[in-house]
């Protein structure tokens, strides 16, 4: 199977007033191709500094960044990505908004303008085509931005905590959709958040990261049956697995121990 | 909708329908309170009409001098449009190209500042020996008062794209230009408005003060002259010309606004003047 986002030993410092802070060592994974990566851990433990990397908007003082095979050491185009904030554009409507990914690659208008509208009816914004963002919702605005970085068919999707800002009920029903569109595309996804449910429950395998500086505590897999059910959060394996990673912070001393651990 | 809402939905629309068009009415209801009050208090208190005249004799006024009233604003209408249009031109492009490379940025602004809190009035002299007592001092005047807001405005405005909706841009391989155009400049028109807005305003003012200064027509000249033969009837007729033409010229420019962002005014309104009002009622 081939590789579509490798790490390779990579580190990154930045320099600051202060010093030199390091915000990643040693991070060596690979993103399969259909394979649905969640990078999880508490924040400033270095995840958007991964995503960052993964994108070419930020090199690497270590090691080696790949995408599709290739040595990332410019800006990557063949992707599509997720903030967590929306960023629509005020001044466009929803279509226009998902629409600017086409425009700006100058592709084909009448083909991609399908597409943008068949992906906005499969997450429900079928009739908010010629809405401006702020007449939506957090969730229907963060629904917009999935569209427009799927838009162009990219074969890799990365993901800045992209339910962050949302409720908790709304989270859980954009991780369903997430899983559903997911489930049917296949596409290669780095999926970052700090949720220890949601980066299990949509994951192939779990990168648990700790910070300062940001490096991998494991890479634990999810040997869940897909699709994936909502009845699946209380399962025996999913608990099990929710009860793995929370040692693993336990342990790294980000959470307070119990008496369940040794 | 919920079911509560159904109950009496026609009340709350028509008082809310009267409170739109109080909101719109307001300022005029100000100006004629204003107005009623200053005429009754001149005629009720005798004051001397070389003192304060009552509006109804400036109004009159207006009507009766209106041909030579009509001249001098043409020239000074002319003055402020050059002015103004020639701090657009000029304004626009800079604050993109400071927004652009901050380098030039750190290198110009000060010198902006400073330029900026010299006062145009000591300038405008200088102006005069240095290109006459034509038309260009005038608009000079104007350009170098505007300028300012503009400039900091705009600056603002394309400095106001998020970091994120760059990196976007950037991962779908767009070209700066292209990301200048289809994201830097929508997203500095609301501030760009904001600059033009109050730039408007003091365009008026620099084509007055660069008559004060040295002129033979316009509005500023006649308002020296009405002063210099006491003729305070005529001067308040000029101040209200001027007054109407800055009112005028805002004017023009929101409704410029209305048309090229409706986005940005529906919001502004949803947020601002009616929200909190109808929060408390
Ligand atoms: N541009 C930068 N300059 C200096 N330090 C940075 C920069 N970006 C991130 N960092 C530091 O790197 C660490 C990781 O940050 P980040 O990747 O944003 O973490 P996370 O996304 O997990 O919250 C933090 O300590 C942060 O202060
Ligand atoms: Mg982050």
């Amino acid at each position: 199977m081939s590789v579509a986002l490798r790490f390779a030993g990579v580190g990154k410092l930045y320099d600051t007033p202060t010093g030199t802070v390091r915000a990643l060592e040693g991070i060596t994974v690979d993103v399969k191709q259909g394979e649905f990566l969640s990078v999880l851990g508490p924040s400033g433990c270095g995840k958007s500094t991964l995503l960052a990397l993964a994108t070419g908007l930020d090199l690497p003082s270590e090691g080696r960044v790949e995408v599709a095979g290739r040595r990332v050491d410019r800006p990557v185009t063949d992707v599509g990505i997720v903030f967590q904030t929306d960023v629509l554009l005020d001044w466009r409507t929803v279509l226009g908004n998902v629409m600017l990914q086409v425009e700006m690659r100058e592709l084909d208008a009448a083909r991609y303008g399908r597409r943008a509208r068949d992906l906005l009816r499969a997450v429900g914004l079928a009739g908010f085509e010629d809405k401006r963002p702020y007449e939506l919702s957090g969730g229907m605005r963060q629904r917009a931005s999935i569209c427009r970085a799927l838009v162009h068919d990219p074969p890799l999707l990365l993901m800045d905590e992209p339910f962050g800002a949302l409720d908790a009920i709304t989270r859980e029903q954009m991780v369903m959709e997430l899983h559903r569109v997911w489930n049917e595309t296949r596409k290669s996804v780095m999926f970052v958040t700090h949720d220890i449910g949601e980066a299990i429950f949509l994951a192939d395998r779990v990168l648990v990261m700790t910070p300062r500086p940001g490096r991998i505590a494991e890479i634990v897999d999810v040997d869940l049956p897909r699709p994936r059910k909502v009845e699946m959060r209380e399962s025996h394996a999913f608990l099990a697995l929710v009860a793995h990673v929370r040692n693993l912070f336990v342990q790294a001393g980000i959470l307070q121990g119990d008496r369940h651990t040794a | 909708m919920s079911e509560g809402g159904t109950g009496s939905p026609t009340p709350a629309r028509r008082r809310s329908g009267g409170r739109r068009w109080l909101d719109r009415a307001s300022p005029i209801l100000v100006v004629l309170g204003v107005l009623g009050l200053w005429e009754f208090g001149v005629r009720a208190g005798g004051v001397p009409a070389y003192l304060l005249p009552p509006p109804s004799s400036i109004v009159q006024r207006i009507f009766a001098d209106w041909r030579m009233l009509a001249g001098h604003t043409w020239v000074t209408t002319g003055e402020i449009l050059a002015g103004y249009v020639l701090a657009v031109v000029v304004s626009i492009p800079l604050a993109a190209l400071l927004a652009r490379f901050r380098p030039l940025e750190n290198a110009l602004y000060p010198l902006l500042v400073a330029s900026q809190t010299v006062p145009k009035v000591a300038i405008a002299p200088l102006l005069v020996v240095w290109f006459g007592f034509g038309v260009l001092p005038k608009v000079l005047i104007v350009f170098l008062i505007c300028f300012f807001p503009i400039v900091v405005d705009a600056l603002i405005g394309f400095r106001s794209v998020p970091r994120e909706v760059l990196w976007l841009s950037r991962s779908m391989g767009a070209s700066q230009w292209k990301t200048f155009r289809k994201i830097s400049i929508p997203a500095a028109l609301p501030n760009i408005f904001a600059g033009l807005k109050v730039a408007s305003t003091l365009a008026v003012v620099g084509a007055v003060v660069g008559e004060f200064v040295a002129a033979d027509r316009g509005l500023g000249y006649q308002l020296i002259v009405a002063n210099g033969v006491m003729d305070v009837q005529l001067s308040f007729a000029l101040l209200i010309v001027l007054s109407v033409l800055g009112v005028v010229l805002h004017a023009l420019l929101d409704l410029l606004e209305r048309a090229a962002l409706p986005w940005h005014v529906s919001q502004r309104v949803g947020a601002g003047v009616h929200g909190p009002a109808e929060g408390t009622a």
